[in-house]
C-alpha cells in the first residue's frame, strides 16, 4: 500500500460530498491539513452517526474502491465507533466517536474548510489527541499545541 | 491540558526548539497543501495492524484495548 495523496483526499472529498456524506478530517491528517507540518501513516475522518449518513458513506466508500462486504457495510452503515480499512485503494480510519469531543455537531460548528476539505478545528484535534492519552499522541502534544498558537495568531 | 509541556519562555534550550518548531510552521505555510501533504503521509508497514483488510470495533474503549494487547510497545498505541 502506497502512502495517501493529496489525490486520494481529492477523492473522498468529492466521493462524499457527491453522496453528501457529513464528515471531518480529524487525527494528524487534519491537523496537516491545517498546516501543521509532521508525519503521519493514517488518514483518519470523524463521520455523523446517522442512519441516512451510514448509507451515504457505504454508498461513497464502495464508489471509491473500498471492497466491503455487506457484513462490513451494514457494520459501517450502523456507525460502529471505530472502523479500520485496509480493503481498498488507500487506508482509511472510520471514527463514529473519538474521544475527547463531545458530539460530531459541535465538531461541525467549529470545523475549518481547507479547499473544500472539513476538518476539525485545532482545538478538537488537541482535545482528541489529549483524552486518547497515547504515548505516540503524547509526543506529539507539545508541537501540536505550539502549532495551534500559531495557527491562531495568523487567523 | 497538559501546559507544563509546552517549551516555557526563559529556558534557553525550550526557546530554541519553539524557534525551530515557529520556523518550521512557516514553511510549512509557504508551500501548497498538495506539497504539504506529498512531505506529511509517510508508508510504512507496522506489525499487527497491517495484517487484516478490515476491523471494526463497537467501541473506541474496544479498539484501545485492542491495540494495547496486540500492537509492539514501539508503535506508540499503547496509553500513557
Amino acid at each position: 500500500m502506497a502512502a495517501f495523496e493529496y489525490r486520494q483526499a481529492q477523492e473522498i472529498r468529492n466521493a462524499f460530498a457527491r453522496h453528501g456524506v457529513r464528515y471531518l478530517f480529524i487525527g494528524k491528517a487534519g491537523a496537516i491539513l491545517l498546516g501543521f507540518p509532521d508525519t503521519t501513516q493514517d488518514a483518519d475522518v470523524f463521520v455523523e452517526r446517522t442512519a441516512a449518513n451510514g448509507q451515504a458513506l457505504v454508498s461513497a466508500l464502495r464508489e471509491i474502491g473500498f471492497g466491503l462486504t455487506d457484513v462490513q457495510a451494514a457494520e459501517i452503515a450502523r456507525g460502529k465507533d471505530f472502523v479500520q480499512l485496509k480493503n481498498g485503494p488507500f487506508d482509511l480510519d472510520l471514527i463514529f466517536a473519538p474521544d475527547g469531543i463531545e458530539s460530531f455537531e459541535d465538531a461541525w460548528r467549529r470545523r475549518v474548510e481547507v479547499e473544500g476539505f472539513p476538518v476539525c478545528h485545532i482545538d478538537d484535534i488537541i482535545a482528541s489527541k489529549a483524552a486518547t492519552n497515547r504515548v505516540k499522541d503524547r509526543e506529539s502534544l507539545p508541537r501540536l499545541r505550539a502549532f495551534r498558537d500559531y495557527w491562531l495568531r495568523r487567523g | 491540558m497538559d501546559d507544563t509541556s509546552r517549551p516555557r519562555p526563559g529556558d534557553r534550550a525550550d526557546r530554541a526548539a519553539s524557534d525551530e518548531w515557529l520556523a518550521d510552521f512557516e514553511a510549512a505555510a509557504r508551500r501548497p497543501l498538495e506539497t504539504r501533504m506529498r512531505y506529511a503521509f509517510i508508508h510504512t508497514y507496522k506489525p499487527g495492524l497491517d495484517d487484516a483488510a478490515y476491523r471494526s470495533f463497537d467501541t473506541t474503549a474496544d479498539y484501545r484495548a485492542w491495540c494495547e494487547a496486540h500492537l509492539p510497545d514501539w508503535l506508540g498505541y499503547g496509553r500513557v
